[in-house]
């Protein structure tokens, strides 16, 4: 099953500029998935950086190539629940996340999700993100909890 | 070892890993949210770890038991049908 932009949004809540994937590829409800993020130069985290500023100011953040990894498992969590389930899932810690190397914009990340574990409300996905055949990250323990719709938008 | 020594080496390593804290630091009785300032999303990550790892589903309703090192022995071991 593949998803384009259109149905993500349908899915998940995030708008600009922190709706941090563009398309998944394939999804295997309950098990894994595979999701799309490309970073581009007109991106806001780019915006400000001064003329004449070294390369590695334009590597991709890691807090959002994180997010979009962990929006990658929120989709996969949210095909995998009964029709009808109420809540969303709120990101709340990330364990044993090793960074190998920076993206940059022009680069078509990869986020390869595995939904490990669901205790009543509350998820566990792992992975790892990928340019090309370059691991760029390995992500050992990712956490979500569900919560009510109406306490997430009361809080923003 | 005995088997309710090293259920409690492995059950006080998940809780420092979770309350990130190192494992000496964790006392039997001391309470995980007076102690380690721990709050419900940590007790269910640590709920969640020992679930995968002893492969036992424990109710959510017990987490209000689980508040030390000992109580969570305690559950665990109703659960996973310890006899230590």
């Amino acid at each position: 099953m593949r998803l384009e932009h259109a149905e993500l949004r349908a899915l998940l809540p995030h708008r600009y500029p922190m709706l941090l994937l563009d398309r998944v590829e394939a999804v295997e409800p309950g098990v894994s998935l595979e999701a799309v993020k490309t970073v581009t130069g007109c991106e806001p985290c780019y915006r400000g950086i001064a003329e004449g500023e070294p390369a590695d100011r334009y590597a991709y953040p890691a807090s959002l190539l994180i997010e979009s990894f962990g929006q990658g498992a929120a989709v996969l969590w949210l095909l995998s629940r009964r029709p009808g389930t109420a809540g969303l899932p709120m990101f709340t810690a990330a364990r044993e996340c090793v960074l190998l190397r920076p993206a940059y914009p022009g680069d078509v990340i990869r986020h390869r999700v595995r939904l490990d574990q669901v205790v009543d409300g509350a998820a566990f996905a792992s992975g790892s993100s990928w340019i090309g055949d370059d691991k760029v990250a390995e992500f050992g323990s990712m956490m979500a909890v569900v919560r009510p719709v109406d306490a997430i938008a009361r809080a923003s | 070892m005995s088997e309710h020594d090293q259920h409690m080496a492995e059950l006080r390593e998940i809780v420092a890993e979770v309350l990130e804290v190192e494992p000496e630091e964790v006392a039997d009785t001391a309470d995980f949210v007076e102690e380690y300032e721990a709050d419900s999303l940590r007790a269910i990550e640590i709920l969640a770890r020992i679930e995968k790892k002893y492969k036992v589903e424990i109710p959510q309703a017990e987490l209000n038991e689980m508040r030390s090192l000992k109580a969570v022995h305690e559950v665990v071991a109703r659960y996973a049908g310890w006899q230590d």
